[in-house]
């Protein structure tokens, strides 16, 4: 080493030199990563604007309870959004989450339920959550398989699974709505710790837990190198295809789980009771700043996403706008996410 | 033609690193590599050239495990080895620079600088990245080279060229243990980048007597860092040459096959005062 004259590390040093045109770029780049982290955090600043607004505007808005009730309301909307998100991240779609809840509505309820088109088996709910959260797993299983092995696009895949589960969910019952669950299967929903439904706590258990995931382990790590640079990842010698797969599983498992919510809370199911929960969890990862082309994205920020769909729909109740001028607003919302995620692509 | 080395050097001292025996690879009917021996010794730049389509990455390919060769026996250090993916070349030490840096964008120097190797401790089956000690890590390999990146934890997309291409070389110089592959390390870069790339390389080669094999389209980068160069042409090794005893020329008349692959012929060249290139420019 001596005779080389390296032991000082500055020998090489390249081109650290200070110089103008390095400096102005610097405070370029600076700016520019100050605004993009304000684009980054932008959902949070709309939704605490949004709910000041609401506040003031509408009578009997700004009260715990309603806040509360808010994140009651989300929970559906919650639960499916985690598993969307890391599908978003890894740079995949899985279109398949809004049929997957609604089969396993219906199968939950089916299992459980004592109404006319019920089984009659009268199944254990905790045995009826161990399936639920099966049955969306393998559905998820089939997606991941098909996308990872068979190299089939993620959108088509999903698509089909979407018509093919929904499909079956009209099979179970000949379409129609199941009832009359056992109270031990609403405990989710009738226990109520400090008058706070127990679902509300498992809606945020889960999102601490999947950030946790997202931020702190490997496996989080390599959703995000995946998504960003998915070559790199298969050279560094990341299970790409593993991964994948699993996060496909994750996200059937919590539509599964939606499901198992849904029947607990509407003792009982009709096939299309999820219907727009696809639509709406894509919405609340995108608005909160999910990137449909995969690698960002946060779920502290979806988690916003999620709140701010469910306080507009909340006011838009209170102050009794029709349903279809409240789908027109989503939709709006929607696109000014999606505009937001162009730009702040464009400004990369 | 196999490894022929000029008299006068002894190399009956050196230890082979890798030797690739009889590798072949057929894409159908078409012969991307056939019957390509290869050595490479310790503390030894080889530099690889060809051109287009003669089959240097398909050969750095097999030798990164992205490809698995039709015949022929790869050995490190004297042990067979099979090679089923990337994972396999980097656990036995064999590291590969890639022309495209292979950065992720969207992410910080630290998880580009670790991708796929994570510092991780096991707690409730969860692995749980150290956050702190990977940054330790990353920026102690950059500061051996005079790189200081401000934020650790901005994403690269906000880095210059020079700060990305840190990272992305500072890959090869903490992890390349027995063999650097580098796979035309410099083609995406500007002219002051370059420089520093090739430097780096040069500094890590005398740091960590670290065997390299060097991909480059630029025959005078090749002259600069390479002891010896192996030319591919049409799928086989045209010729090998120590580089002290050729001449670009030479090298690319081998290339093209306007050459014939004798020393004899080299010599006459040599006489002949082909433009040797400074290489120290």
């Amino acid at each position: 080493m001596e005779e080389h004259g390296l032991t000082d590390p500055n020998a090489l040093a390249p081109a650290q030199q200070p110089d103008p045109v390095a400096a102005s770029m610097a405070a370029a780049a600076a700016r520019r990563r100050i605004i993009l982290r304000i684009l980054d955090n932008l959902v949070w600043v709309i939704l605490v604007v949004v709910l000041a607004v609401f506040s003031i505007t509408i009578n009997g808005f700004m009260t715990t309870e309603n806040f509360i009730n808010i994140v009651y309301h989300s929970v559906f909307l919650g639960v499916v959004a985690i598993g969307t998100t890391y599908v978003l991240i890894t740079g995949n779609l899985d279109l398949s989450i809004g049929s997957v809840a609604g089969f396993t509505a219906v199968l939950s309820a089916w299992l459980a339920g004592s109404s006319v088109f019920a089984s009659g088996l009268h199944i254990d709910p905790f045995v009826v959550l161990v399936i639920a959260l099966a049955v969306g797993a393998a559905a998820g299983f089939v997606n991941g398989f098909l996308v990872t092995k068979l190299r089939i696009n993620a959108f088509l895949v999903t698509f089909a699974t979407l018509t093919v589960v929904a499909g079956l969910a009209l099979m179970l019952t000949q379409g129609a709505g199941v009832s009359g669950l056992p109270d031990s299967f609403r405990l989710i929903d009738t226990i109520r710790p400090l008058g706070i439904p127990l679902m509300t706590y498992l809606l945020v258990g889960l999102y601490v837990l999947f950030e946790f995931i997202l931020r702190r382990t490997q496996f989080g790590a390599h959703l995000y190198i995946i998504g960003g640079n998915r070559t790199a990842a298969n050279n560094f010698g990341i299970r790409v295809d593993a991964a994948v797969l699993r996060v496909f599983m994750f996200s059937g498992a919590l539509a599964g789980l939606t499901g198992w919510l849904l029947a607990a809370r509407l003792d009982g199911a009709t096939p299309t009771v999820a219907v727009n929960l696809l639509f709406n969890a894509i919405a609340a990862a995108v608005i909160g700043g999910v990137s449909l082309e995969g690698g960002a994205g946060s779920l502290t920020g979806v988690l916003a996403g999620v709140l701010l769909l469910g306080s507009i729909t909340t006011a838009l109740d209170i102050v009794a706008v029709d349903p279809f001028t409240v789908q027109v607003i989503q939709g709006l919302l929607v696109l000014g996410a999606i505009i937001l995620d162009s730009v702040k692509r464009r400004y990369r | 033609m196999t490894t022929s080395i000029q008299p006068g050097t002894d190399v009956s001292e050196r230890r082979t690193i890798l030797r690739a025996a009889g590798i072949g690879k057929y894409f159908g009917s078409v012969v991307a590599l056939h019957d390509i021996n290869l050595d490479v010794y310790d503390d030894e730049v080889v530099g690889l050239v060809g051109d287009n389509g003669a089959g240097k990455s398909t050969l750095i390919k097999i030798l990164s495990g992205n490809f698995r060769p039709d015949v022929g026996t790869i050995q490190l250090e004297g042990r067979e080895i099979r090679l089923g993916s990337p994972a396999d070349a980097r656990a036995l030490g064999i590291e590969t620079v890639y022309q495209d840096l292979a950065l992720c964008e969207n992410l910080d120097s630290v998880y580009n600088f670790f991708i796929g190797r994570e510092i991780y401790r096991r707690v409730f089956g969860f692995r749980l990245l150290q956050h702190k000690e990977m940054e330790r890590r990353t920026r102690e390999t950059l500061s051996r080279f005079g790189t200081h990146i401000p934020s650790m934890r901005d994403r690269v997309e906000y880095l210059s060229g020079g700060e990305r291409q840190s990272v992305a070389l500072g890959r090869f110089i903490r992890w390349g243990d027995k063999l650097v592959l580098l796979d035309e390390p410099t083609a995406a870069l500007g002219v002051r980048e370059t420089r520093n790339a090739l430097d780096l390389i040069a500094w890590t080669r005398r740091e960590k007597h670290v065997s390299m094999i060097f991909i480059s389209h630029n025959i005078e980068h090749v002259f600069h860092l390479a002891d010896r160069i192996v030319v591919l042409r049409n799928g086989e090794v045209a010729g090998v040459r120590e580089t002290r005893a050729t001449t670009p020329v030479e090298i690319v008349g081998l290339m093209t096959g306007s050459l014939l692959a004798s020393p004899e012929r080299a010599a006459v060249m040599q006489e002949g005062g082909g433009p040797r290139l400074d290489a120290t420019d």
